[in-house]
């Protein structure tokens, strides 16, 4: 956490940069996710079976994981960002710190939960 | 310029949609903010609605029915409409930062504004196509 004039707190470069680098992956893995889900697959995913049965590909689960760790990250230091502007305090933007970095970690771990009960439906059959 | 212009309006916010004596670069931060929200909100209710796929075929099959309605596939065009404006903006960013086109950041702007538009128009075609 940056301070100027002794005040407010203001995003700090390190923040700044892990968004800058996030956001140029986010361009790249979307584009990719973008493509492969909804014009490559076949009749653009749009059945259970056939989603279930394209996540048996290990390439596909292991690239939607990073894209979501990616976006997330990107999306909650994003959303950090416009909260700085509303001027918080020092001791709300420590709790808005610590929600934040539950939302993240909670996103990600459901996501990826959720990555593996697709894969193990199409194991199931 | 564009903290100097957020003060002079009062700060905030709510600032950000007072449209008087914005400069392009204003506009800019403005849109990035606002799609970057409606992206993050997106993001949360992606996530929420695959959920659907771990309760089964009928719930996820349900759902992407539901998601052909008009009303749906304009929401997605909304979606896409500003993850091509955040994403072509988000590049103008990365690039004024590392110095390169900075003075000609205006014209950038422009530009990938125009860009933005021709691709939302290419993508409501092609979401629209088969639903009309």
């Amino acid at each position: 956490m940056n301070l100027q004039n002794g005040q407010k707190p203001v995003e700090a470069v390190g923040s700044w940069l892990i968004k800058l680098f996030t956001g140029a992956l986010v361009i790249i893995v979307l584009t990719v996710h973008f493509l492969v889900n909804h014009i490559l697959a076949p009749n653009g995913l749009l059945s259970y079976t056939e989603v279930v049965k394209y996540y048996q590909n290990p390439i596909i689960p292991i690239m939607e994981a990073i894209f979501l760790i990616v976006v997330v990250s990107h999306s909650l230091l994003g959303l950090r960002g416009i909260l700085l502007d509303l001027n918080p305090s020092r001791s709300l933007l420590r709790i808005l710190d610590a929600v934040l970095v539950i939302v993240g970690v909670v996103a990600v771990v459901y996501g990826i939960w959720l990555l593996g009960a697709v894969v193990a439906q199409g194991l199931k059959v | 310029m564009e903290s100097k212009e957020i003060k002079k309006t009062g700060g905030g916010v709510w600032s950000w949609f007072d449209p008087r004596n914005r400069q392009p670069g204003t506009w800019a931060f403005i849109l990035n903010r606002v799609t970057g929200l409606g992206l993050t909100l997106y993001l949360f209710l992606h996530l929420m609605v695959l959920g659907l796929l771990a309760q089964g075929p009928d719930a996820f099959n349900t759902f992407i029915k539901l998601a052909s309605s008009p009303i749906v596939l304009f929401g997605e065009l909304l979606v896409v409409a500003a993850g091509i404006i955040h994403g072509l903006n988000g590049i103008r960013i990365g690039l004024t930062t590392f110095g390169v086109g900075v003075s000609k950041q205006k014209q950038m702007f422009y530009v990938f504004f125009a860009i933005a538009i021709v691709l939302s128009l290419y993508f409501a075609v092609v979401m629209f196509r088969h639903s009309v």
